[in-house]
């Protein structure tokens, strides 16, 4: 399944994360993860959005995140709501 | 506290001035859309957007910490994506990079004076990436020229056949933006049309990452500070679309009475060569012992002098002008 337009969820403030998905031109899932923790959980939070992407069902997706210290959950609602507004007619 | 947008054309306006003024700052003239965050009917901050770029962003001092500008931001970002702009852009002082950089803005180049952010979903290796793969464009070294043609003199075309001469292939980049009195699509067809014969020139759009002097936002335009800006532009050339592109030299018409022009020249030339890109200086075709220029073109324009114009357009051009329809021409047809 893929996506029909760009959207986006979340907030750029402190302990949250702004997530915008949109169609892309490449095959996959293509992520760009910006965070404030990087060098730290970089690696588990792209895992993180992945993982919720693929568990939705999506085949090809770009995902940009702006990370602000947002904990797993907060990033796995964040990234559905996105997903589930880019499904909508 | 309370964050929405304001009426700009209301009495809210002012008040917007002048808290930005307290701050040093000026509520720009292109701005589309302010928001500001209110405590106590007070303003404590606001930022402003027009087109893709952020600007005219101030956080009162005693109230910087405490996440406003995370809630600007976001509002804005907000207002940007349900406009369907996702790709965003800030211009700003460097010391302010790190401020943005911790919003989720990635720095795309700085020179001493400036520096530009992207946020949103712009990507420049990405965005770059997909201009050269869209040309559809080989590895061979290339020359490059950065035009607004507005519209497509002889000038322009000049120094586009002496660049055809002097190299392999050769890279037209049409200035994207539509600030001109002609629009982008029209500007881009006739330089199509009018290199159609010469087959190494490719003609394409120039993209978001290619300001040129006829771009340059107000805010460097009120500090004239054009020149700062300048730096950008070559910078963000050199590092980003000559290695992408395979530019090794880049053609620059002469213009012996713009200042602008020159300064951004000096600016090509300061900069290019040390990334291994070169600049070249052709000088102005001229006729009738003037230069050949489409300011010059556009006043002759307005006054339907169609006689010169003949001297000074490529056929393509011409018979474009002459479909297109401008008060002057009307007037003369009243006459």
């Amino acid at each position: 399944m893929d996506i029909k337009h760009p959207a986006k969820a979340g907030s750029l403030e402190s302990n949250d994360i702004y997530v915008m998905v949109e169609p892309s031109s490449e095959e996959g899932i293509v992520l760009e993860l910006d965070s404030i923790v990087m060098r730290q959980f970089g690696r588990h939070i792209e895992a993180a959005i992945k993982e919720t992407v693929t568990k939705l069902g999506i085949d090809n997706i770009r995902i940009v995140a702006k990370d602000r210290g947002a904990l797993d959950f907060t990033i796995k609602a964040r990234v559905e709501t996105a997903v589930k507004r880019a499904l909508e007619e | 506290m309370k964050i929405f947008g304001i009426n700009l054309a209301g009495p809210v306006r002012e008040e917007v001035e002048r808290f930005l003024a307290s701050n040093g700052l000026k509520l720009e003239k292109d701005v589309e859309y302010t928001a500001v965050a209110v405590c106590r009917e007070e303003i404590v901050g606001t930022c402003s957007f027009a087109g893709n770029v952020v600007k005219c962003f101030a956080v009162r001092p005693d109230w910087q910490g405490a996440g406003i500008a995370a809630q600007l931001l976001t509002h804005i970002s907000d207002i940007l994506f349900s406009k369907g702009i996702t790709e965003t852009f800030i211009f700003t002082k460097p010391e302010n990079g790190q401020l943005f950089s911790g919003l989720g803005y990635r720095s795309v180049a700085a020179t001493p004076q400036v520096i530009l952010l992207e946020g949103g979903t712009a990507n420049i290796g990405r965005y770059i990436n997909e201009m050269v793969r869209e040309a559809g464009i080989n590895g061979t070294e290339k020359a490059a020229i950065v035009m607004n043609c507005n519209p497509f003199t002889l000038g322009h075309r000049y120094l586009i056949e002496t660049a055809a001469r002097e190299n392999e292939q050769v890279i037209v980049f049409v200035v994207e933006e539509n600030r001109s009195c002609f629009s982008f699509t029209q500007r881009l067809n006739l330089v199509r049309q009018g290199t159609a014969d010469l087959t190494n020139v490719i003609v394409i759009p120039g993209g978001r990452y290619i300001i040129s002097a006829n771009t340059f936002p107000t805010y460097f335009l009120k500090d004239r500070q054009i020149s700062v800006y300048q730096e950008l532009d070559a910078l963000i050339f050199a590092r980003y679309l000559a290695p992408a592109f395979n530019i090794r030299i880049r053609y620059v018409g002469t213009e012996p009475h713009c200042q602008v022009t020159n300064n951004y020249v000096e600016a090509l030339q300061k900069i290019l060569p040390s990334y291994g890109v070169k600049v070249c200086l052709v000088e102005r075709v001229k006729s009738k012992g003037e230069c050949i220029s489409a300011s010059r073109v556009r006043q002759l324009y307005e006054k339907c002098h169609w006689e010169e114009l003949r001297d000074l357009l490529p056929p393509c051009t011409y018979d474009f002008l002459r479909n297109y329809p401008n008060p002057g021409s009307q007037a003369n047809q009243a006459d």
